[in-house]
């Protein structure tokens, strides 16, 4: 599965600029091998297979890989997304410069994002979390641009000082335990009391590690600079990739390093439940005020991608179906959004939502998307943001922890506020008579490549949440991982 | 024909009333047909006359849905279809292109979602079919419109988000007490909960917002002040029935004694039938919105009394779907008489009153109240029509904001009669 990536991308790098076809060639067969190989090993898992791969590093320290349900879980989305955003890359940077560089490293970040997800152990997921950084550092500077290197350093300087936490923080847990091998229900029952104290320090520095990518207040200003990058990045950083690394490592410490109940005994949780539920509303209040599209949706995934971590804090198997399958949903609706973004401004040069008046009416299937997308994110019933909601909600009531549901109830409030009015402007407002910058694409509204992505995503997470209830959705597959990491053997 | 075939049969035709207009909200299939809006209403339509009752499950739809259809609810969908159908045939769009084909999807939109709220057998599917129908009333009722429509459509908006929230918390609260999430099963259960009292009323409220009862009414006398004929019908035909339907779907009703709850609840209804009866004399105000203001008060109080009484409510409950179908029904019926005389005596449809922010609105109410009622003034005394514009008549610097502090005057002082009655009661 990591090679299916990462040889295209090897040889992604060596081709010249007009190897236009061959490119595009080896983009999809990887992206389409990887789909195929994750459709296989998922069928295996739910039947009861175990795949795992071990390589030695140094003494007593392996590179573990394996496939558990919660690495399949991310790792499907990871294989899924990146098809779909590679043919909206390949749409999207038609006739752009640096075409090879660019696939190249986007091959390497999805690569990345793999080896993160079937990590077996947190050495293994340290060192393909640190390959996704510098991966994905060429492609948020990829237009070279002043703003697009500022927001690269920046990028840099955030994930380089988290990924030092990290390191500084596995090491010593490695002294006090002498494992590092992911657990279900954690492997910290053996130390002594003695050792809270370092330990909860240690669940500090991961978490804060973590929650660089993850763009927990306050470590989040890295991601709404980010915003230069060009769409298919930041689809790639919000929906499939960064932030969702940097969540799903919080999920992969506090299940499979400490266990909930050890973290609960611990007292940690209880605070990373209160920073998450800071993050939602805050990351909700600074979408309001922003009119850079890109920058509202910034802030939007600030407040979204922790509601993985709520979920993942609560500490209860109903709450952990909900912050689990967010994992997928967030992605879902996200991508949607920012390829509606990016659809907005290659074709009509839109950037900003003072912009949009009337734009449902000259894009519509990209603003019937973008409505879904927006939708999903607020809760709104029948799409996959109201599933999630909707086993947050319940877990909080099971847990016993009232006050997330008027978080809940708050954020959904704020997200319609942000969301609702850009609605509003691009269905029942009139259109100018000219756009910003305006693109030829014929009868069509825009070219296919562009077009098709969005519409297959907001599919996708309308029928999330409309066939929530079916064989293999994201919500019955989450609630296998919670069954697991909840029931001990 | 076997029963089980017919069954099956009733089935399929209980799920097309459903699917059929939602997939010809796609332009591109309802772009191709003639008549598209009334050809939507047709399943629904046969499935009123089909005899039989039927309830179907579907464990792929959400968390598991059902749709059923029986003697009660064909009442409503009955009303549902021919409301549907006026609504259809008035709305002639006189723009072509684009925005017949937005209307077109809005109204199919709206449409789904209501039909589905009426056969919907769990409070999932009901929450979900009435969102969808909730938004999509929003866009049918904006688009086209005017700054005044837009001001009106962003209040419902305000109103539908809120009361969707709460009827989430209380989602939650039944789904936390019980897994049957049929209606019957919640009513059982959430009856003999510790949380029954928060349920109620975050139900209640939920759904005092979206049918407009006193004092949540402000949303519901901006909309019909600001649209059409045609919408307005559908505004009595899709928040305001649907609002009166998941009531008593929602409430525990015939379970349980809700005693001071209920008490409450009663006299916020008998107070909105005072109160819409008060505003019905004055010459100022849109008449249909008082009507149906006082209908659902009507409905709020009789709502009451089932809580309070779960006997009566068991004796009398096989009324409660025609009850609602019948007022439903009968403002509609009115609505369409009053546009249609209006027309041949070419009148305006409602008499637009001076526009005044909430927030001047409730400062000013407040104001004028602690002036007419804490100073000595008689303020009940002024609710009498003619004192009223006799008081205006004087009245200068305040003109514009009085014209709409009179309704809340006498709001106020009915509320805090409301709550000397109730402390009194208490002690």
């Amino acid at each position: 599965m990591i090679a299916s990536s990462l040889l295209p991308g090897l040889i992604i790098f060596g081709l010249a600029e007009e190897r236009v076809r061959l490119r595009t060639v080896l983009n999809l067969s990887g992206a389409l091998v990887k789909l195929v190989l994750v459709g296989f090993v998922l069928w295996g898992v739910s039947q009861g297979q175990q795949y795992e791969t071990r390589l030695a590093l140094l003494p007593g320290l392996e590179l573990v890989l394996r496939a558990g349900p919660l690495s399949l879980l991310f790792v499907s989305l990871s294989a899924l997304l990146w098809l779909v955003t590679t043919v909206y890359a390949i749409g999207y940077l038609e006739g752009s410069p640096h075409r090879s560089r660019f696939f190249g490293f986007f091959s390497l970040c999805v690569t990345a994002t793999v080896g993160v997800a079937l990590s077996g152990n947190l050495i293994t997921f340290l060192l393909f979390y640190e390959l996704l950084t510098l991966a994905t550092y060429p492609l948020v500077v990829h237009r070279g641009t002043e703003a697009a290197r500022h927001a690269g350093l920046i990028y840099l300087r955030y994930t380089i000082a988290g990924g030092a936490l990290l390191l500084v923080a596995t090491v010593w847990l490695y002294t006090l335990t002498g494992t590092l091998e992911f657990t279900p229900q954690g492997f910290l029952d053996s130390v002594g009391a003695e050792q809270h104290t370092a330990l909860i320090i240690i669940f500090t520095l991961l978490i804060a590690g973590f929650g660089v990518k993850a763009a927990l207040v306050p470590l989040h200003g890295w991601l709404p600079l980010a915003m230069v990058a060009p769409a298919p990045v930041s689809a790639l950083l919000h929906a499939v990739a960064v932030v969702k690394a940097g969540a799903f490592g919080i999920v992969r410490v506090v299940y499979d390093v400490f266990g909930v109940e050890f973290a609960a005994n611990l007292g940690v949780l209880g605070p990373l439940a209160w920073l998450a539920a800071i993050t939602i509303i805050y990351g909700s209040l600074r979408a309001l005020f922003q009119d850079d599209l890109k920058r509202r949706l910034a802030f939007s995934t600030i407040s979204q991608v922790s509601y993985i971590v709520l979920g993942t804090a609560i500490a209860g198997p109903i709450a952990a179906i909900g912050g689990v399958v967010h994992l997928v949903h967030q992605g879902l609706m996200k991508i949607t959004l920012f390829f509606c973004a990016g659809n907005l401004a290659e074709t009509l040069g839109i950037h900003k939502i003072s912009e949009m008046n009337g734009v449902g009416r000259r894009m519509p299937w990209t603003m019937t998307a973008f409505t879904v997308g927006a939708f999903g994110m607020i809760g709104a019933p029948p799409v996959a943001g109201f599933v999630t909601k909707w086993y947050l909600g319940l877990g909080a009531l099971q847990a016993g922890q009232e006050w997330v549901i008027i978080v809940l109830a708050g954020s959904s409030l704020l997200n319609a506020a942000y969301f609702l009015p850009i609605l509003h402007r691009a269905w029942f407002q009139e259109p100018p008579n000219t756009w910003p910058k305006e693109f030829d694409f014929g009868r069509k509204e825009t070219a296919w490549m562009l077009l098709l992505p969005p519409v297959i995503t907001a599919l996708m997470a309308l029928a999330a949440g409309l066939l929530a209830a079916v064989a293999f959705s994201p919500l019955e597959w989450a609630q296998f991982i919670a069954e697991q990491e909840f029931s001990r053997p | 024909m076997s029963a089980e075939t017919y069954a099956i049969l009733l089935s399929i035709v209980m799920v097309i009333a459903v699917v059929w207009p939602l997939l010809l909200t796609i332009p591109a299939l309802h772009s191709r047909l003639y008549w598209p809006r009334h050809l939507a209403i047709v399943p629904a339509a046969l499935l009123t006359v089909l005899p039989g009752d039927i309830s179907r499950q579907l464990p792929w739809l959400l968390f598991g849905a059902e749709f059923a259809i029986d003697g009660v609810t064909r009442w409503v969908l009955a009303m549902s279809v021919v409301i549907w159908f006026i609504a259809a045939t008035m709305m002639k769009s006189s723009k072509q292109g684009f925005a017949n084909g937005r209307t077109t999807t809005f109204f199919l939109l709206t449409l789904a979602g209501n039909l589905g709220a009426v056969l919907a057998n769990d409070l999932v599917g009901f929450f979900c079919f009435t969102t969808i129908m909730g938004y999509g009333f929003y866009a049918l009722f904006v688009q086209n419109g005017n700054a005044e429509t837009q001001r009106a459509g962003r209040l419902y908006l305000i109103f539908l988000i809120i009361a969707d929230l709460l009827l989430f918390e209380a989602l939650l609260l039944a789904a936390f007490t019980t897994d049957n999430l049929r209606f019957e099963g919640v009513r059982a259960a959430i009856a003999k909960a510790s949380s029954s009292q928060f349920y109620l009323w975050v139900t209640f409220i939920g759904f005092a917002l979206k049918t407009g009862i006193w004092p949540a009414h402000l949303w519901l006398s901006s909309a019909f002040k600001s649209t059409n004929q045609a919408t307005a019908l559908l505004i009595i035909g899709v928040p305001v029935v649907m609002g009166w339907l998941g009531a008593v779907r929602w409430l525990p009703l015939g379970e349980h004694a809700f005693g001071i709850s209920a008490m409450i609840i009663q006299m916020v209804g008998v107070i909105g039938v005072l109160y819409a009866t008060l505003k019905l004399c004055t010459p100022t105000s849109v008449k249909i919105v008082w009507m149906s203001s006082g209908a659902a008060s009507l409905f709020i109080a009789a709502l009451g009394t089932g809580l309070a009484h779960p006997t009566i409510w068991r004796q009398y409950e096989y009324l409660g779907y025609p009850f609602i179908a019948s007022l439903g029904g009968l403002l509609a019926l009115l609505i369409v008489t009053i546009g249609w005389t209006q027309k041949t005596r070419h009148q305006h449809p409602a008499v637009a009153l001076p526009r005044v922010d909430i927030l001047s609105r409730w400062i000013g109410a407040t104001r004028q109240w602690v002036e007419d009622t804490l100073l000595g003034l008689p303020s009940l005394w002024h609710v009498s029509r003619l004192k009223l514009v006799k008081h205006y008549q004087y009245g200068s610097h305040w003109q514009k904001l009085r014209d709409f502090v009179v309704g809340w005057k006498a709001a106020i002082t009915l509320f805090v009669l409301l709550g000397l009655a109730l402390a009194w009661l208490a002690t």
